[in-house]
């Protein structure tokens, strides 16, 4: 179980993105208005004055088939958002970049999140999977879908099986179908009490792009931050120079 | 057989030895069951009188090709006609493109599958439960949505030539060989840059199978994917993993591995290593485009679309020019989409009518006596065409192989016929010489 999640924007400043400040990180993020695609040989770039850390994390992305893992990664990518649902046929990996102001010192960081979607079919049918997904992990999320009763059901055993891993966060997704809701908001406060732990959630169409995924981010980047800070008793620890892919 | 759409072409599978339909894809509107089944049925007729019925044809101009794969599978594909309609469209030449559908089709099931679980079904609800991981490849090959792909019909790589080939290739190398693997390819564009000597060795349609899954991951925008895959001549019953990494926006690179390196580990310490010194090198590539062709080469004004096939290295390079400065007094040119459309009509009519196939059709010499692709006429000839032409009230195409290569171009109507010949071995031998391809 989480011990002592930090509390919602004690870490990090709340919707920074809409901060006059912040326009100059998160341009580095965006082209054309529309979230950027890094590739892995790039990454954001800022002018040489304005020297800026990158943290990097890897975040597995749990839940069964359909719940929305792959939607949820597109969404948080700024990518698009399939349709229908064809299913994740092995481990995919998509990169988000995040800045974020840390409300202690001000710093800014950008966090590198990899956000590892794994098929859930696949996942059963070939044993190797699993395990290069917990490799090295930082964060999971347990996905579960408010249509869908036993994905919620299952939460609890999901989560006992993460025992290693102290991030956690519970995304709940298609919030948008309230008509086909199947999971009703008593049930949700009462998880969060008995497990201590977040639910989020997301769903519907994707509106100024950055609005719509700040509060998932954030709360993710300052669990993450919480917790480095927690076990190194530096905020420094992960921090790294990107020198070596800095184009 | 008029109840599909126009032009539209569906898939049907279902267990050979009893008929339950296992899945069906394409075409918005799907066939009633009892048409299915009237298909499955006269099929099964057939093969107890002792005849396999492999195409038939309707009177509204539709096509049915059936075809059962290792005894227990069996594809069907409809078409509503209304394909083509060039004056190179013949029913061969639809039922051609059918049959390769099936052949595609069926080695996307054993990729994603194995070939055991479809062989050996004992459970045909969980067998329907896991097709349903091969839709996104099977639609992306009924779409045929990617202009500018051709190595679903020839089975030859599509590939890219890129500026700078030998930087590429010994980072290629390098790569694989940290990532302990013989097979590394290098995919821009949707196209083969680079890839290890191994790779070449891969069955043909394997190399463009894991092509159109390169594509198909590479258009979701992810970083990175660890994928299982089975092969489907090399390995159909053990798993391999596709391990392929976004190196920048539409350049991505993979491996296939053993159990290790792990994705992580691969990601971490290896892809910043080998390849951030390339990332100019790769831009480069990047910059020449869908025209598959580094700058050096100039293209002759008159011509409008290329495919050029390397028969040993079973690759081939192909681009369309996008249509410009037609005079008001000539007759319009085809838009560009349809050039690629012409491309492929052209193909399959040379290929089925005058041109060696062994190197680009892959079936085995049984089975190609069986099924027998060329029209009979073909095979009365005492030698063996090597060049070939067509006109249409479209375009003119020319065609003509060589022992290395084949050729097709289409021009547009304002060439003069006599110069087709000239214009074609020109273009051949200038591709050639510039790029060594
Ligand atoms: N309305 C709505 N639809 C959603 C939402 N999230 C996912 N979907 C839809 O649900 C279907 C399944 O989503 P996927 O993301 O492909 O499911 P998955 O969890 O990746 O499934 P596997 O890869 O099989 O494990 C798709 O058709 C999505 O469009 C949401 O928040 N709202
Ligand atoms: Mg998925």
């Amino acid at each position: 179980m989480a011990q002592d999640a930090p509390s919602s924007g004690s870490i990090v400043v709340a919707d920074w993105h809409q901060c006059k400040d912040s326009k100059e990180y998160f341009s580095k993020i965006l082209h054309k208005k529309r979230r950027k695609n890094f590739g892995l040989l790039e990454s954001p770039v800022m002018p040489p004055h304005v020297a800026v850390d990158t943290v990097h994390y890897k975040i597995f992305i749990s839940g069964k088939s359909g719940v929305g893992k792959t939607a949820l990664t597109a969404r948080l990518a700024g990518l698009n958002i399939p349709n229908l649902h064809y299913e994740t046929t092995g481990i995919e990996t998509t990169v988000v970049y995040w800045p974020v102001k840390l409300r202690e010192n001000g710093r800014v960081l950008f966090f590198r999140l990899q956000l590892w979607d794994c098929g859930e079919n696949t996942l059963r049918r070939f044993d190797h999977l699993l395990p290069a997904c917990k490799e090295q992990v930082d964060a999971v999320l347990f996905l579960f879908s408010f249509t869908d009763r036993t994905s919620f059901d299952d939460l609890s055993n999901q989560i006992a099986k993460w025992t290693g891993t102290s991030v956690k966060l519970v995304v709940g997704t298609k919030f948008d179908l309230f008509m086909h809701c199947d999971v009703p908001e008593r049930d949700v406060r009462d998880f969060q009490e008995t497990w201590n732990l977040r639910v989020l959630r997301v769903g519907g169409e994707v509106s100024d792009g950055l609005g719509d995924v700040a509060p998932l981010l954030n709360c993710l980047a300052e669990n993450l931050w919480h917790q480095d800070c927690v076990t190194a008793g530096s905020a420094n620890r992960r921090s790294q120079q990107d020198t070596g892919t800095l184009l | 057989m008029m109840m599909l759409q126009h032009g539209s072409t569906q898939l049907l599978c279902l267990t050979a030895s009893s008929g339950v339909p296992l899945f069906t894809r394409g075409a918005s509107k799907q066939l009633p069951f009892s048409v299915i089944g009237s298909l499955n049925g006269v099929h099964m007729f057939g093969g107890g009188q002792g005849v396999e019925l492999s195409c038939c044809e309707t009177e509204g101009g539709g096509r049915v090709v059936w075809r059962v794969f290792q005894d227990s599978v069996m594809l069907i594909a409809v078409s509503a006609g209304g394909q083509g309609g060039a004056g190179c469209s013949s029913s061969k030449v639809e039922e051609v493109r059918l049959q390769r559908l099936l052949e595609n089709v069926w080695s996307c099931m054993v990729l994603v599958l194995g070939q055991d679980e479809l062989t050996d079904v004992r459970n045909v609800e969980r067998l329907k439960r896991d097709l349903r991981s091969c839709f996104t490849l099977i639609d992306q090959l009924l779409e045929e949505r990617q202009e500018g792909i051709l190595g679903h019909l020839t089975h030859c790589a599509d590939s890219l030539l890129p500026p700078n080939p030998a930087l590429l290739q010994e980072a290629v190398d390098g790569f694989a060989e940290a990532a302990e693997s013989e097979f590394g390819c290098l995919v821009v564009h949707g196209r083969v840059a680079a890839a290890t000597e191994k790779w070449w060795r891969l069955a043909p349609q394997e190399v463009v199978l894991l092509s159109a899954l390169m594509r198909s991951l590479s258009a979701s925008g992810s970083a990175s994917c660890d994928y299982p895959v089975f092969l489907p001549k090399g390995s159909p019953t053990v798993a391999h993993r596709l391990l392929r990494f976004q190196l920048l926006p539409g350049a991505d690179v993979c491996v296939l591995c053993g159990p290790t390196p792990s994705l992580h580990r691969a990601q971490s310490e290896l892809v910043g290593s080998f390849w951030t010194p390339l990332v100019e090198t790769l831009r480069d590539c990047l910059a020449i485009g869908e025209r598959c062709l580094p700058g050096s080469v100039s293209m002759r004004p008159d011509v409008l679309a290329v495919l050029l096939i390397n028969r040993e290295a079973r690759r081939s390079v192909s681009f369309v020019r996008t249509p410009t400065n037609h005079l008001p007094s000539e007759p319009p040119l085809p838009s560009k989409a349809r050039c690629w459309e012409l491309l492929k009509l052209f193909y399959i009519f040379s290929t089925t009518r005058y041109f060696a196939q062994e190197e680009t059709l892959s079936v085995s010499p049984e089975e190609r006596a069986q099924r027998g692709h060329h029209e009979d006429f073909v095979l009365g000839f005492s030698h063996q065409p090597l060049q070939c032409y067509l006109v249409t009230e479209e375009c003119k195409s020319y065609g003509l192989q060589t022992p290395q290569h084949q050729l097709f171009l289409l021009t547009p109507l304002s060439v003069p016929t006599f110069a087709l010949r000239t214009l074609a071995t020109q273009t051949l031998s200038d591709i050639v010489a510039a790029t060594g391809f």
